[in-house]
């Protein structure tokens, strides 16, 4: 009665559970999806983050199309189509990046009356220099030789043509691409390419708006050939690869997922004959997810997809529980004596399982202390299924245990009684050394993405044909104001030209490139007057025939944020982050330690390489998985001793840590490197491997071949469900899905060896075994 | 201003026939002149003369002797200038993006495409007198319009611009070889690359 009551309140709760989250699937779930929301914001730095995520949003939404025809003519017309199709869909947004004339005469018009105080870069250094004749001699041959931009109205205006040559200095980014008719264009090999380019209108890693431009696209792209055929298209942008990867994860986890569904839907009936134990578990699993996602959404308010994956994979282990306890289906007739006999070992898996996967939120990671509330909530959800619904719900009668089943559980009891086996083991901890001396450390955040070898491919191709180059890199600049700030970059600057000169880097990006500090205008007009007005002036214009004056010295000096209102140079609003924070944006960088030590001694001047930034976090978070790992090992400890004694404790730790200590060598010999994904499918290998310990441990002294049979079952079906994930394409997925396979099947077998242990008998369980 | 120069350049080898026909691949042009450039307000030029190398596909070189040794090397990667063996100017393509124009266009008016050039330019023809004026003359076109006269060669131009200024060009000694280029002419063009 009282059973029924506990099943009645307990569906209470799950039903709660189910409407709550039915309600906020109703009202909208707060879903994140973006793998960032998952890391640790670096607190100390706030501003690095948020330079970095708006570098990214800037990189992540762009996309750029070469469109490549024989014919010049059909090469535009195509182009045209393209954009006016992609806009047309409101897909495509202009970008700003291609220099409109207007834009660049408005520019000119603003620079103009200040530019007494602009200076290119090479022209001041000259006249630092003390070689103002230089600059007379530019003047000279633009007059005397062909094709100079001089005229007499702006010789008399710009004696040194100073101005110009600012203006040309200017760093647009570098290609080589030419504007033809508005259109930046190249032609090589006899095809004409035409650059389509812009912003995504929808967020770059959002799956709706991801696969709503790679639709538009190919419907663009369909007009377009179909005006032109032997059109060839080029991409590149982050949505086009987005998407790849989430089609093809899709692909995989489907494929994965029906094989799995299958291979464990036939293994339980084959092993059953009924099919109750399916739904049975099924409906504990299920119960367990719903109470886990409502109480991660009451916890965080939100709920992370990725957490929520990792989390319901963890569940998953539930699956074990159900399969104990419909083991006994073998052994006993009536449903609570099926519970009492594995009631004990059902427990402490759970608490162990719990102690692992609680040492998760010990971790600093706001990702990781999510899938530990979700994981926690879920395994007690589905636990507290199992002992208070299967009694009732379970109709099954008792059947005879196959002799097949029966054999197979004596057999693996013995597995290592013989001397010889045991030696076998011996090989494979050898084995295992030799692997270690190849383990390899893999942290680069690049290599664990699937990047589609198509889109790589003509990545490449555009990148070579157009010039491009990427990589991301940036310089943080951060001060009181904008003016130290500029001042900052202008020092950067001095030491990034003499890196270019080392070919270090292709040309930069700062906002003190396009408007000089006011320190900056004021030196520059004192070096103009000190070396250029007077006698040299005086030479210049009898050489010519000329009068000429220096460019008067405006009332005011030109201003960043006046140049940004003007709306001339959309560049700018890409490197000006707040007032007196600042990017400096790198091309085709090289030696990145280089550029690194280029801002030492600079204050508040940091260089940032968002990839290898990712590749230390993931290092980082590599190292702590495993201490996280050993920590829950180690609080596991308390129990297991409470149960089974100092030693028996000890002792039946073995085999889990056995199989976690020889999984990563062992695949280091068949070349796997070891990465942070591995890290976390051993804190997985663990809890697991603890557990068919634990449950040896439980039932060693009889030997029940029902142990054996459960133990077996549990870890055919989690290698079904995490092992196949080691023939993914992903390389994080099957590192991942490889340490799930190994460790999981090493746990199983050296399980029985936990069977040496006998519960409560701590003291004299080895004399008793013997 | 570079543009009315090549303009007037790829008018040579057109008038050396009833047609306009091409340099062929590989031949080179070669030859004097004496360039005028009139300022506004001022009534005495200022005055230069030397020589020119044109190459289809590769470039045009432009040597001033008199009164200043004046280089310029104009390609489709862009323009270089030097004064007296003193580089004073570099500008790539990719910050002047009709330096690579005026390649595709040269190259193609002397395969006999007009296409490039009608775009921009109206032609008309009288006599020896050929006229080029802008079709958008409200742009902001550096020319306002070229009149060229036509003999064996194009042997004078005019090129009238906004401003009032105005270039006067006089080609005389010229002729057609087939190559090779010259060492210097050929690292003057490779310098550019």
């Amino acid at each position: 009665m009282k059973q029924r009551l506990f099943a009645l309140l307990w569906l209470a709760v799950v039903l709660a559970a189910g409407s709550h989250v039915g309600l906020s699937a109703w009202r909208g779930l707060a879903l994140q999806s973006d793998l960032l929301a998952l890391l640790p914001a670096e607190e100390r730095q706030p501003m690095v983050q948020q330079a970095k995520d708006h570098m990214a949003a800037q990189v992540s939404g762009r996309v750029a199309i070469l469109v490549g025809h024989a014919d010049a003519a059909s090469a535009f017309g195509a182009a045209q189509i393209l954009r006016d199709s992609l806009m047309g869909q409101g897909l495509l947004a202009d970008a700003g990046d291609v220099p409109q004339a207007q834009a660049l005469r408005q520019l000119g018009g603003l620079y103009h009356p200040h530019r007494a105080g602009l200076l290119a870069p090479a022209d001041r250094q000259a006249l630092l220099d003390g070689n103002p004749q230089a600059l007379a001699e530019r003047t000279l041959s633009q007059v005397f030789g062909i094709g100079g931009m001089a005229d007499a109205r702006l010789l008399s205006a710009d004696p040194y043509l100073l101005l110009p040559a600012f203006m040309t200095s200017l760093p647009v980014p570098a290609s080589r691409l030419t504007l033809v008719d508005g259109w930046p264009s190249v032609s090589v090999d006899g095809i004409t390419w035409v650059l389509v380019s812009g912003r995504l209108t929808g967020r770059a890693f959002g799956l709706s708006d991801q696969q709503a431009f790679v639709d538009g696209y190919a419907r663009a792209a369909q007009l377009a050939e179909a005006q032109a055929p032997g059109l060839r298209l080029l991409r590149l942008g982050a949505v086009f690869y987005a998407q790849a990867g989430a089609a093809q994860a899709m692909a995989e986890t489907s494929f994965i997922g029906v094989i799995s569904t299958i291979g464990t839907v036939l293994l339980l009936l084959v092993v059953f004959r009924s099919l109750s134990p399916l739904l049975l578990s099924l409906l504990a699993i299920g119960s367990g997810l719903l109470v886990a996602v409502s109480a991660t959404l009451l916890v965080f308010g939100f709920l992370h997809v990725t957490a929520a994956i990792f989390g319901a994979s963890l569940i998953g282990i539930t699956v074990d529980y159900s399969l104990h306890y419909f083991a006994r289906l073998f052994a006993e007739d009536d449903p609570r004596q099926r519970l009492r006999h594995v009631g004990t070992g059902l427990i402490l898996g759970l608490l162990t399982t719990l102690i692992g996967y609680g040492a998760l939120a010990l971790a600093p990671l706001p990702g990781l202390r999510q899938v530990a509330v979700f994981s926690a909530f879920g395994l007690i959800a589905a636990f507290v299924a199992v002992i208070l619904w299967f009694p009732l719900l379970d109709q099954s009668r008792h059947r005879p245990l196959p002799p097949l089943f029966d054999r197979l559980g004596r057999g693996f009891w013995g597995l290592w009684d013989q001397q010889g086996r045991r030696l076998l083991l011996l090989g494979l901890v050898a084995l295992a050394l030799l692997g270690a001396a190849r383990l390899r450390i893999d942290d680069d955040v690049r290599r664990q993405q699937a990047l589609d070898p198509i889109l790589a491919g003509e990545q490449a191709q555009l990148q070579a044909i157009a010039g491009f180059a990427g990589g991301g890199q940036f310089y943080l600049v951060k001060a009181a104001d904008t003016q130290t700030a500029l001042r900052q970059e202008e020092a950067l600057g001095e030491r990034l030209t003499e890196l270019r000169r080392q070919g270090v880097l292709a040309d930069w990006r700062s906002p003190a490139r396009f408007v000089p500090s006011m320190q900056r205008q004021v030196d520059n007009i004192r070096l103009v007057q000190q070396h250029l007005d007077g006698a040299p002036l005086a030479q210049l214009s009898a050489a010519i025939g000329l009068p000429m004056v220096l460019a008067p010295v405006a009332s005011e000096m030109l201003d960043l944020g006046r140049v940004m209102e003007t709306g001339a140079m959309p560049v700018l609003s890409g490197l000006v982050l707040a007032p007196g924070v600042h990017v400096v944006a790198v091309d085709n960088a090289g030696d990145l330690a280089k550029l690194r030590e280029a801002a030492d001694g600079l204050d508040g001047v940091n260089f940032i390489d968002p990839v290898a930034d990712m590749g230390i976090l993931l290092g980082q978070y590599r190292q702590r998985a495993l201490w996280l790992l050993a920590a829950s090992l180690v609080l596991m400890q308390p129990l297991l001793m409470w149960r089974y004694g100092v030693r028996g404790g000890l002792w039946v730790m073995v085999p889990p840590l056995a199989a976690m200590l020889l999984t990563p060598p062992l695949l280091a010999l068949v070349g796997l490197p070891f990465t942070f994904f591995a890290a976390m499918a051993l804190v997985l290998v663990a809890s697991i491997g603890v557990d068919y310990a634990v449950f040896c441990a439980e039932s060693g002294q009889g030997r029940d071949p029902l142990t054996i049979l459960a133990t077996l079952l549990a870890t055919l079906t989690t290698v079904l469900s995490f092992g196949l994930l080691a023939f993914s394409g992903v390389e994080g997925v099957r590192s991942f899905g490889a340490v799930m396979l190994t460790g999981i099947v090493l746990s199983a077998l050296l399980a029985p060896l936990a069977g040496r242990v006998r519960p409560r008998r701590a003291y004299n369980w080895r004399g008793r075994h013997d | 201003m570079i543009r009315c120069l090549f303009l007037f350049v790829l008018l040579w080898p057109s008038a050396a026939q009833a047609d306009p026909v091409s340099l062929k691949p590989g031949e080179i042009l070669r030859g004097h002149f004496v360039q005028e450039r009139f300022l506004a307000g001022f009534a005495q030029p200022v005055r230069s003369e030397g020589r020119f190398v044109l190459a289809p596909g590769q470039g045009l070189i432009w040597q001033g002797d008199k009164p200043f040794a004046v280089l310029t090397v104009i390609t489709p990667a862009g323009m270089a200038q030097s004064l007296g063996g003193k580089e004073t100017m570099r500008l790539s393509a990719t910050k002047a993006p009709f330096l690579a124009r005026l390649h595709q266009v040269m190259a193609g008016a002397m395969a006999g495409d007009w296409r490039a050039l009608d775009g921009e330019f109206a032609l008309s023809r009288q006599d020896d007198q050929v006229t080029l004026l802008p079709r958008r003359p409200d742009m902001a076109q550096p020319v306002k319009a070229i009149r060229a006269r036509i003999g064996a060669f194009v042997e004078e131009v005019e090129v009238e611009k906004p401003e009032g200024d105005r270039d006067h060009l006089v080609f005389s000694r010229q002729s057609i070889d087939q190559g090779p280029l010259t060492t210097d002419e050929a690292a003057a063009f490779a310098g550019l690359r």
